[in-house]
């Protein structure tokens, strides 16, 4: 493991607040897009390297062989392309389908591989929307990001990304769950951030940090 | 003579900014904890007559804190600052008995509003 990706306590701690407050927002955003009342937890940060994303994707999600539907969308420092990147990936278990399309009024009847497309599409968009902003604001960083595109469904969490082209070795890995109170839906979303934005992430929460 | 003011949350950089953000001058006693559980400890030994509350944390969450104040009666002035802004997050420590919601990032204007607002400052 490179040392000078690890991050200090008090950077982990800070990057755990800044995710903690983007999630706020974009809970709030799929709450008012689901009309429900969205459970939060503690987002969970971590360091993985590149043969060890499946099992920790899997380790995070919870549930061994979980089948799962996944939305990746590209996330970029607007000015440059020097500055933060990364993918914001949303997880879908396929149990989650029925609630959703539920909750989206959609007849059962409609639900097929095109329409869960279209919920998968719909949910990324305003969950990723607002949580990036909500990072980019705290950070002082403008996000970009490129269209939302289906990875995969209905596969193991393990193989989600297996054929992903991954360029890196070691990525920051940032988990944020949002649940639905008394009903089976549960989505994840993954921040996945490669080596050299590692350093540029680690040098804006030192920024924080110091106007503690 | 000082008040007891308990900080809870989970985030160190989350209490540091509420510390920074103390209206200037206001006499109070800081103890922090850094999750429900001790939260709650810290206001059974009367170290939280006023209390800064976040919500999401583990052990026990700020809904628990909430709850186990109002059921054991314990006397403590609750205002929950918390990164959760649903309008319902809201509602419910409200319910629950926090005397008001404050969104984070905490903005120390804000919080001096809300103090004088009660007559707490």
């Amino acid at each position: 493991m490179n040392e000078s990706l690890a991050l200090t306590e008090d950077q982990r701690d800070c990057l755990q607040e800044v995710v903690n407050v983007a999630m706020g927002q974009a809970g709030d955003s799929l709450a008012r897009f689901l009309e429900v009342f969205i459970h939060l937890s503690v987002p969970r940060i971590r360091l993985v390297s590149k043969d060890q994303l499946g099992v920790e994707l899997e380790a995070l999600v919870g549930g061994d062989g979980i089948s799962v539907s996944g939305v990746s969308q590209g996330f970029f420092h607007v000015e440059d392309g020097k500055g933060i990147r990364g993918e914001a990936i949303v997880v879908f278990a396929d149990t989650s389908f029925k609630e959703l399309a539920d909750l989206l009024a959609y007849d059962e009847g409609e639900l097929n591989n095109e329409t869960e497309k279209e919920l998968l599409l719909d949910v990324t968009n305003v969950l990723n929307g607002a949580c990036l902003n909500g990072i980019g604001e705290q950070i002082e960083t403008e996000l970009a990001y490129s269209p939302p595109s289906i990875i995969a469904q209905h596969v193991p969490i393990k193989e989600l990304l297996a054929h992903e082209k991954l360029s890196w070795d070691h990525a920051l890995l940032v988990e944020i769950s949002y649940t639905l109170e008394d009903r089976s839906f549960n989505c994840t979303m993954f921040l996945l951030m490669p080596g050299e934005s590692i350093i540029v992430v680690k040098a804006a929460l030192d920024k924080l940090l110091e106007d503690l | 003579m000082a008040i007891p003011l308990l900080i809870c949350d989970d985030s160190a950089m989350a209490r540091k900014q509420v510390k920074r953000s103390l209206p200037e001058g206001w006499d109070v006693d800081v103890t922090m904890a850094t999750n429900g559980k001790e939260g709650l400890e810290a206001i059974r030994e009367g170290k939280g007559e006023m209390v800064f509350l976040d919500l999401t944390m583990p052990e026990l969450d700020g809904y628990g804190v909430l709850d186990a104040v109002k059921t054991e009666g314990l006397k403590a002035i609750i205002i929950v600052i918390s990164a959760d802004i649903q309008p319902e997050a809201r509602d419910r420590v409200q319910k629950l008995g926090a005397l008001e919601f404050i969104k984070k990032p905490i903005d120390g204007k804000k919080l001096s509003d809300v103090l004088n607002k009660y007559g707490l400052l």
